[in-house]
């Protein structure tokens, strides 16, 4: 391994740590869901009983791990997996 | 001595009204309320490094008997459906439901049976804060619960008709429980599943008979 291909592990491997970790900030939900909780507003009477917002069921499909941490990561793969065989490669024709 | 016990009794008298914290409203005497409005609501809450998860459960009843000028004589009961929670994923909801969790078919319903009231916080004129101790069950077993309570009374008026007719009592309380006190053990507790449930109920009563 040369240098040109240390550093694009090491790039990838930042990113990818960078990926995940906003993954997690933002609730790190694994699996996809079938649907979501909405907060209702609440009404003048729900108020003056002291109650705190409910939430209601809406269907809709989201992805757990998807688009933002597979898809990311899985473009700095791809992209790191280039450059590191092109360096490799120029590395290699250098040498002959 | 007539004097003495005369004081006494009007002292006894004195200081058992101070310690009866109740509602100042128009209704008084003894008021029963039923839970039975479908937007009364019970959440769970779990948080782990992993993933957030609450559960939601919309099926909700419930009784409670009180006295107006006495909070502390509070009874009853709320009994919440265990197949009715929802955590908006559902394979998880059927892991939920399944023996390795709560065994909704074993045992179909998580209950709340206040035992007692106490620390009692008049907050406002119709608004009460209490810490109420209860025997909380999930899968067939019970352990005694302390929940923090709010309780919010409105006489009859033409705005609590829009909900329901009589009296209305607002209560929103909050408790927490140990899944390994309920013989909840799993693999993947403390993973991706809080062994700490955060409890959150919100419901709306009515004295109407």
């Amino acid at each position: 391994m040369n240098e040109k291909q240390k550093y694009v592990l090491t790039a990838a491997l930042i990113l990818i740590a960078a990926v995940f970790l906003w993954w997690l900030a933002s609730g790190g939900e694994i699996l996809s869901k079938d649907g979501v909780w909405v907060e209702t507003e609440l009404s003048e009477l729900d108020k003056a009983l002291g109650l705190e917002p409910q939430k209601v069921y809406q269907e809709k499909f989201i992805l757990g791990l998807l688009p933002h941490t597979a898809v990311i990561s899985g473009i700095i793969v791809v992209v790191s997996a280039i450059l590191f065989f092109t360096f490799k490669s120029k590395k290699t024709k250098e040498k002959k | 001595m007539k004097t003495i016990i005369k004081t006494s009794i009007l002292l006894l008298a004195a200081v058992s009204m101070t310690l009866a914290q109740g509602f100042k409203i128009k209704a008084s005497g003894e008021q029963t309320f039923n839970f039975e409005d479908k937007r009364n609501q019970v959440k769970f809450f779990s948080t782990t490094p992993l993933e957030d998860i609450t559960g939601i459960s919309n099926d909700v009843k419930g009784k409670v008997t009180l006295d107006v000028a006495d909070v502390k004589n509070m009874k009853g009961s709320i009994i919440i459906s265990v197949a009715s929670i929802k955590t908006a994923i559902d394979l998880r909801d059927e892991h939920l439901r399944s023996d390795n969790w709560l065994s909704a078919d074993a045992y179909p319903e998580i209950t709340f049976a206040v035992k007692n009231v106490g620390d009692v916080k008049v907050l406002e004129d119709n608004k009460i804060e209490a810490k109420v101790t209860g025997d909380f069950t999930v899968r067939g077993v019970t352990k005694e619960t302390v929940a923090v309570v709010t309780l919010t009374y409105l006489d009859a008026s033409e705005q609590t008709a829009q909900y329901a007719p009589g009296d209305l009592l607002g209560v929103q309380a909050k408790l927490n429980i140990k899944l390994s006190d309920f013989n909840v053990n799993n693999m993947i507790i403390g993973q991706k599943v809080s062994e700490d449930i955060e409890i959150t109920v919100t419901l709306r009563g009515s004295n109407a008979k």
